[in-house]
Parts: structure tokens; C-alpha cells; sequence
């Protein structure tokens, strides 16, 4: 073993990486950005589930247990109808409500039993379990003064007691894998064409761009679409991940993210030279999205500046839309999911749009 | 222009700079259907920058481009030109045959994979894979690409570069005959030796085409015996 060939081979590899600025700026910059984005996301002061509160009761203890609910900060309660509430869980501005019968002074009194009806709109897992959480802590006042038993008769919206972690974020996996893949898979694919040649003569052929972009987009899509009834296939039968909707419409979705991705990959490949460089964009463009997109963190509990970055994203809305499908089992109908169709597929048309207009700038 | 036909090749005055360098500089260049002309000139000289901007991938700052009567760019012509690059730009998981193939599909040619491959002695090794190919078998499968469409202008970027003397005399018997059955044919090349079989030559250098003619005239204007002494002379000769 000689030392001085190990330090040679050390400093070619330091040599290089100082005149590779675009993989130095990777290494120390990316890392920041993405433990920033996570600390802001997670100590931002980002905002707590919220609930409604339906008191109904004609004692006093509802109203103990009404005001303890409200100055939680656990969760963000409001008093308001059950006709109200229901309606807010509905529309998804409500994660939970909790209504306290008209009966239940007297019952604590006699029967040392309370029995509130807490409602939860059930497809995100941790915020259901937040307001279950605040709705015990405020009734543990009650029972240590009065010793009376907390028995909530807990229903839900979507999903159901059984739903667990996996069926909320599967459902936003079966989109997610297919869209990185085939996205990460064009860019490489596209940067070898370039890489050997191939492109150069493509451009120098009766080839028109849409042409290119158009073939590029089917090959992959044909590809995608295997993939993506595969990791579909996988998640239903084998994981038994949650699904109330329709699953042709799941593979619409997929199929729409699938496009995108190969479009997306085309144009980003026109900032990397290498596939190395493509590998690059990992950190820098997918992390931060599945950080953001809602797939790991609400998106209504992110602190109100990240939340509009998150609307921005088209991924936000295609997650929102795989949990619409799978976990709500929404259909075409729902105006919400005509939303994250149409974000989506707006965002696919414009990225083959960029695809096909850089293609040009990408040969020279 | 005499008969009437259009040159295969008309580049009037074409200048190209990438930044402060200067890639073409006033190029002037005419090539017929049915000869090979050979643009000759050290690396760097702008022979390849010359080319591409033939088949529109450089857009000249200043001159016009002219391929088979028809201003450049046009994607319409382009299906008439056959493009050979530098590398041998072929798909490395594909089989030869696959690759001249899809080379015949994008430009529109129904068949002539076989003869294309013949023309290229690769019919035996149709089924290989391009990346079990020797280099000189990729070359040759590179040129079977570039012209399975029968092209009326066949380009060639510097095609025998690392390809042994035997099969460098093969493809020049094959570009002569092409020439021969019609076709015109513009080839680059550094190496001297092999410009003595073009019909004519343009001598480039620092962007400019110093010199142009057949091998005699330009041995007679520069008054020595050999085409390596001509290019040195007037390359000199033009500087001063």
C-alpha cells in the first residue's frame, strides 16, 4: 500500500469537486434546504387541527368541558351548531367536532358516565388522533372532581376506526412512486440520448419536436401504466391499503402524474448534462415536495407561508386527489376532485408545452 | 447551376461565432450531386460547426445555407440528407439492424435495412447488440444509419476516425460509389491522405476556406508535390 498513490487518488477526486460547483453547492447547500424546510414545517408555529364543539347541554358541566376545549392548544375549537359542524366536516375546514347531548350534566350526575358523540372526519390518522386526545384531556377535569367514566362514542366520516397510517399515506404512494420513477427514469433516459449522440441526429432528421415529445411521452406512459397497475395491484391485495373509490379512477390519476413526470423529466434533463447531474435533482426538487405536497404533514397544519408554497405545487393537489379517490371515495362529482384533476392536468399540459419548446435549446 | 439543377450544397458567406471565437468566418461553398467533396482542415478549424449548420443544428449569425435548392432550415429537406456525426451515434442496447431500423423509420424510408447493412458488411452481425459491436463495426453501423434512406447528401463528420486502413479504404470505395449513382457527398477529415480521394477539396482553417479545388489544382496553385506542403503553403499564405 502506498501512500502516496491513496493521497493521489484523494486529491483528483477533491480537484474535480472543485471545479464541479453544480455537485459542491449539492452537497453543502441542499442538506440546509431541506432540514430548514423540515424545521420550519415542524417548530413554524404551523396551525393545529380544527374542531367544533356542539353543545347542547341544559346543565352546566357541557359548558366546563366546552370552554376547557376551546382554550386547548392542541386543537383549534369553535362552538357551533351540529348541523354546522357536520356541514364544516364535510367541506374538510373541520377535522373533527365533538357534540355534548343535551343530557349530559345530569347523566355525569347520575349514571357518572359521559357519553359525548365525537365525530371525525377520519382520512388523516394524526388529526384524528390530536382531537381525540383533546377531547379526553378535557374531560379529565370533570372526572377527577366528579369520578365519572369517559365513554365517547366515536364515529367517522371516511375511513373508520381501523384506518391506519398506512392506508393514508398508501394512498398517496400509489401516485407518488410512479411519478418519481418515471420522472427520475426520462431524465436519465433523455441525458443518454443526449450523452451519445443520438439526439444530435434525431435533430438533424425530419424529426419534429412535438414528435419527439409525443413518442417519448407513449413509450414511458406505456411503461408508466404497467408500473402503475403493478404498485396499484401490490397496495390493494397485498397491503390491503384502504380503498372506497373507483379504481379506473385511481388509474386516471396515476396516468395524468405519469405524463406529467415524463414531460417534466424531459424538461428538466435540459439542466443537467450528465446523468449524474439528473440523479442531482433528487434532493433538490423531490424532497422538498414530499415534504410539502401533504403527504407526510397536513397540509392544514403547516404554517400559513409553507401551506401557500404547498397550493402552488401540482403535486399537492395529485396526493389530495389519490386520498379524494381512495380514502373519501370520491368521485368526478365532487367539485374538490374535479380541482386536483384539473391542477394536474393542467400542469401535465404545461410541462409538455416547456418539453417541447426546450427541446431546441437542449442541442446546441 | 448550368443545367439548371440546384447544388446539392450552397453556403454563401456563413459566419457563426461561439463568444469571442470565431467558428465560420465568411464561408463560401458549392457542392455538386455526384461528387465528393472533402473539407479538410486541423481540429478546431470549423469543419464541424460547417456541417451542422448545414443540417440547421447551428443557426448561422450571418450567410445563407442552401441544401438541395431549398434555403435551410427545412425540416422537409432534411428528409434527403443523410447525417453521419463525429461519434458513432447509435443506441447502445439496440441490435444494428434495430438501430438502421429506426434510423429508416424517422426519415421515412420503407425498407432498405438489408441493403444498407450489406452495403456496410454488417448483414451477419444484424442481430448483435451495438454495445458487443467492435468501434469499426459501429462506425459502419453508424454510416448504414445515415444513409438507409438513400439521402441525395450524405454528411460525414470525420467518419474514419479511429477506424483501421483497411475498412477506411472500404467506406471510401463505398462513398465514391454512392457518388457515382448520384449522390452528393460532403466529408471532413484531418487526415491528408484520404482528401487525395475526394472529387474536390476545401482547405479550412481558423473559420475561413482558404483554398478550394480539386487535389491537382491545389498542388499546382501552391507549386509543391505533395497535398500536406499545399495545405501548409496556403494556409501561410492567407495569414500573411
Amino acid at each position: 500500500m502506498s501512500r502516496r498513490r491513496v493521497a493521489a487518488i484523494t486529491r483528483r477526486l477533491l480537484q474535480q469537486f472543485r471545479r464541479d460547483r453544480r455537485t459542491l453547492a449539492l452537497l453543502f447547500f441542499a442538506p440546509l434546504v431541506i432540514l430548514a424546510l423540515l424545521g420550519y414545517l415542524l417548530r413554524g408555529g404551523g396551525s393545529v387541527p380544527t374542531m367544533g364543539v356542539a353543545n347542547l347541554d341544559t346543565g352546566p358541566l357541557g359548558g366546563v368541558v366546552a370552554s376547557q376545549l376551546e382554550r386547548s392548544n392542541t386543537v383549534s375549537a369553535t362552538n357551533m351548531s351540529q348541523a354546522d359542524a357536520e356541514t364544516k366536516l364535510h367541506n374538510g375546514d373541520l377535522a373533527g367536532y365533538v357534540v355534548l347531548p343535551p343530557d349530559f350534566s345530569a347523566q355525569a350526575q347520575q349514571a357518572r358516565v359521559v357519553a359525548p358523540d365525537v365525530r371525525l372526519e377520519g382520512s388523516q390518522p394524526g388529526l384524528s388522533g390530536s382531537i381525540l386526545q383533546a377531547v379526553s384531556q378535557s374531560f379529565t377535569a370533570l372526572a377527577s372532581t366528579a369520578g365519572v367514566h369517559f365513554e365517547p362514542r366515536v364515529t367517522y366520516l371516511y375511513g373508520g376506526p381501523n384506518f391506519d397510517t398506512l392506508d393514508y399515506f398508501g394512498a398517496a404512494f400509489v401516485g407518488l412512486v410512479v411519478f418519481f420513477l418515471v420522472f427520475v427514469i426520462t431524465a436519465v433516459a433523455f441525458l443518454r440520448e443526449r450523452g451519445q449522440g443520438t439526439l444530435e441526429r434525431l435533430m438533424a432528421s425530419p424529426l419534429r419536436r412535438p414528435e419527439i415529445v409525443l413518442g417519448y411521452m407513449l413509450g414511458f406512459t406505456v411503461l408508466a401504466l404497467i408500473q402503475s397497475a403493478e404498485v396499484l395491484a401490490f397496495s390493494l391485495l397485498v397491503l390491503h391499503v384502504h380503498n372506497s373509490g373507483n379504481v379506473a379512477l385511481i388509474f386516471i390519476l396515476e396516468a395524468l402524474m405519469a405524463i406529467a413526470a415524463v414531460n417534466l423529466g424531459i424538461f428538466l434533463s435540459m439542466f443537467a448534462r450528465t446523468e449524474f447531474q439528473a440523479v442531482q435533482f433528487i434532493p433538490l426538487v423531490i424532497v422538498p415536495q414530499i415534504l410539502l405536497a401533504g403527504i407526510i404533514f397536513p397540509v392544514s397544519t403547516e404554517p400559513r407561508l409553507l401551506q401557500v408554497l404547498s397550493h402552488v405545487l401540482p403535486l399537492t393537489y395529485a396526493v389530495e386527489g389519490m386520498r379524494n379517490i381512495m380514502i373519501k371515495g370520491a368521485d368526478l362529482g365532487w367539485s374538490s376532485l374535479q380541482l386536483d384533476f384539473g391542477v394536474v392536468l393542467g400542469f401535465a399540459v404545461l410541462v409538455i408545452l416547456a418539453g417541447a419548446t426546450t427541446l431546441r435549446r437542449r442541442i446546441a | 447551376m448550368a443545367t439548371g439543377e440546384p447544388y446539392a450544397v450552397e453556403a454563401l458567406q456563413v459566419s457563426k461565432r461561439f463568444g469571442a471565437q470565431r467558428a465560420l468566418d465568411g464561408v463560401t461553398l458549392r457542392v455538386r450531386r455526384g461528387e465528393v467533396y472533402g473539407i479538410l482542415g486541423p481540429n478546431g478549424a470549423g469543419k464541424t460547426t460547417l456541417i451542422r449548420s448545414l443540417v440547421g443544428l447551428i443557426v448561422p449569425d450571418g450567410g445563407t445555407v442552401a441544401v438541395l435548392g431549398r434555403r435551410m432550415p427545412s425540416l422537409d429537406i432534411l428528409a434527403r440528407v443523410g447525417y453521419m456525426t463525429q461519434q458513432a451515434a447509435l443506441y447502445p442496447d439496440l441490435s444494428a439492424a434495430e438501430n438502421v431500423r429506426f434510423f429508416a423509420e424517422i426519415y421515412g424510408a420503407d425498407g432498405g435495412v438489408r441493403e444498407a447493412l450489406e452495403f456496410v458488411d454488417l448483414w451477419d452481425r444484424r442481430d448483435s447488440v451495438v454495445s458487443n459491436l467492435s468501434g469499426g463495426m459501429r462506425t459502419r453501423c453508424s454510416l448504414a444509419c445515415a444513409l438507409v434512406h438513400k439521402p441525395d447528401l450524405l454528411l460525414l463528420d470525420e467518419p474514419t476516425v479511429g477506424v483501421d486502413p483497411q475498412l477506411r479504404v472500404q467506406l471510401w470505395d463505398r462513398f465514391q460509389r454512392m457518388a457515382r449513382e448520384g449522390a452528393a457527398i460532403l466529408v471532413s477529415s484531418h487526415v491528408m491522405d484520404e482528401a487525395e480521394r475526394c472529387d474536390r477539396l476545401g482547405l479550412i482553417r481558423f473559420g475561413r476556406l482558404l483554398a478550394e479545388g480539386t487535389v491537382a489544382e491545389l498542388k499546382r496553385q501552391a507549386g509543391v508535390e505533395r497535398l500536406e506542403d499545399a495545405f501548409l503553403k496556403l494556409s501561410e499564405s492567407s495569414a500573411a
